[in-house]
């Protein structure tokens, strides 16, 4: 198999790969704040529940949650099976909503008091005083980490393969065991660089132009 | 404000459009009298649950799926009248992706052993393969029998056949066992000389000896291990679908077409009907 053939096939599970990555951050970006108000929220239930949730999805292995959501329905309640994209879309939105909620609540409890009385003394809503004044504050703080969280789910992907989706290590897998070549086992290292190198000069652009944000 | 409240939404659209694709036809009637050969009738496909090795199940150069099991599966659901849909799984899972109905047969050099029966019934023996010992060439004169195996580590797929095969055998039971992810995986072990004995089935260790990555392993063919029945994996409860498998295969074998797909691949020397 030539150098071309292998690219082409593993450029198809990158494919996957990268779709895995990109509905999963732009689906948990937002559901992650959804999930950090109901943990700071002022009503004690909707915090309690909410914080259980996310110590069960931040204490169990993310692999358990994407055998549990697709083998689950089947398994236990004899229901059809979600495809497998799908119940690895659902396992890795879920979780990474659940770690993005940790890092934006230490991010809003860093932002000084004096930040919410400034606002209040322009009468200004509790509403707009998050978005007009926080947010951005916010954003600003938590970009390193978040930077973590996102190079982690580049590589975190891979594990869409124990429900058999293939994705790029899959597809490498694949390869080796339909054509008895192994170097694109080692190839695929290749692929992961260079889109975490893409991602952290974003990163490092969204840090820059952030610096006005600085508090 | 509004941009978030844009992305927001534009996030929840992506979540419908997911569960859209879903097959939705019949799935919930699964349950009540329409179980076993009736659920698969009226879906019109059956799943089947294949790895790709070469020459069951493997992609061509154009890319498509071809092989040995690929075109007698074809042939057999020809016969039963409804469409063979190929869905690549993880093999350790295979007893979990035929209990949640994720698939509905098992159709891949499956390896008939009494462990299996208790999860699955199995069709007509249609292959008889074996267990062989694969090591490195330069060891070709350490290890001649598997008594000369004492110390050494034994790699083989957690859970197949190979496992068996290493467990029945007096010295090598004892020997330091690596249970690896895929039979792939325990020749990889060799090769690097993480493991100095593979067990993998015939078929596979042979396209690995005759690969040029792999060409300084060899099969040691003095090794006398279990033989071991291919057949097709069925849900236990699925008693009218075997059947009608076993039927089809008995049709495809008395016409000749089993042997000769046997021939075009290369697997007559192990054909068994």
């Amino acid at each position: 198999m030539s150098f071309l053939e292998v690219t082409k096939q593993l450029a198809n599970g990158f494919g996957v790969t990268v779709v895995i990555f990109l509905i999963t951050l732009v689906v948990s970006l937002p559901l992650g704040l959804v999930i950090t108000f109901g943990s700071m929220s002022k009503i004690l239930p909707v915090k309690w529940i909410t914080k259980t949730f996310v110590w069960i999805i931040r204490g169990t292995p993310l692999m358990l949650q994407i055998i549990l959501i697709f083998y689950g329905p089947g398994l236990l309640f004899k229901m059809q099976a979600l495809p497998r994209l799908t119940a690895v879309l659902i396992a890795f939105i879920i979780n990474y909503s659940c770690y993005f909620s940790e890092i934006y609540r230490g991010g809003i409890e860093s932002i000084p008091k004096g930040q919410y009385e400034a606002g209040q003394v322009l009468g200004m809503t509790k509403t707009q005083i998050f978005f007009k004044i926080v947010l951005f504050q916010v954003i600003k703080r938590i970009v390193p980490p978040m930077g973590n969280e996102i190079i982690t789910l580049v590589k975190d992907t891979s594990l869409a393969r124990v429900i058999a989706v293939t994705e790029l290590v899959k597809a490498a897998e694949d390869i080796v065991s339909m054509k008895m070549i192994i170097w694109p086992l080692f190839y695929i290292g290749a692929f992961y660089l260079v889109f975490s190198a893409l991602l952290t000069v974003l990163l490092n652009y969204v840090e820059k132009k952030m610096n006005y944000y600085s508090g | 404000m509004k941009k978030l409240i844009a992305l927001i939404m534009g996030a929840v659209m992506c979540l419908g459009l997911c569960g859209c694709n879903s097959n939705g036809s019949d799935g919930n009637s699964a349950s009540g009298n329409n179980t076993d050969w009736n659920y698969i009738k009226n879906k019109g496909e059956a799943i089947i649950g294949i790895t790709y090795y070469e020459p069951m199940n493997y992609l061509d150069e154009n890319g498509e799926l071809t092989g040995f099991e690929t075109e007698f599966t074809k042939a057999v659901c020809e016969k039963l009248g409804v469409t063979p849909k190929f869905q690549v799984i993880d093999w350790k899972k295979k007893e979990i992706e035929l209990k949640s109905k994720t698939i509905d047969l098992i159709w891949n050099g499956l390896t008939v052993t009494d462990e299996r029966r208790e999860n699955m019934a199995f069709s007509t023996t249609y292959l008889k393969n074996r267990q062989v010992v694969i090591i490195k060439k330069d060891n070709a004169e350490k290890y001649t029998d598997t008594k000369s195996m004492a110390g050494a580590s034994v790699a083989f797929e957690a859970g197949s056949a190979g496992e068996d095969a290493a467990n029945a055998d007096d010295t090598l039971k004892d020997c330091k066992q690596i249970g690896c992810d895929a039979q792939k995986d325990a020749v990889l072990e060799v090769k690097a000389g993480t493991a100095e004995i593979g067990i993998v089935d015939y078929t596979l260790a042979r396209s690995a000896v005759d690969s040029d990555d792999f060409s300084d392993l060899m099969i040691l063919e003095s090794v006398q291990l279990m033989d071991e029945d291919y057949a097709v994996g069925v849900r236990l409860e699925d008693t009218e679908t075997l059947a009608k498998i076993n039927q089809a295969i008995d049709e495809l074998a008395k016409d000749g077409t089993l042997l000769d797909l046997a021939k075009k691949y290369g697997v007559d020397d192990i054909y068994a009907l």
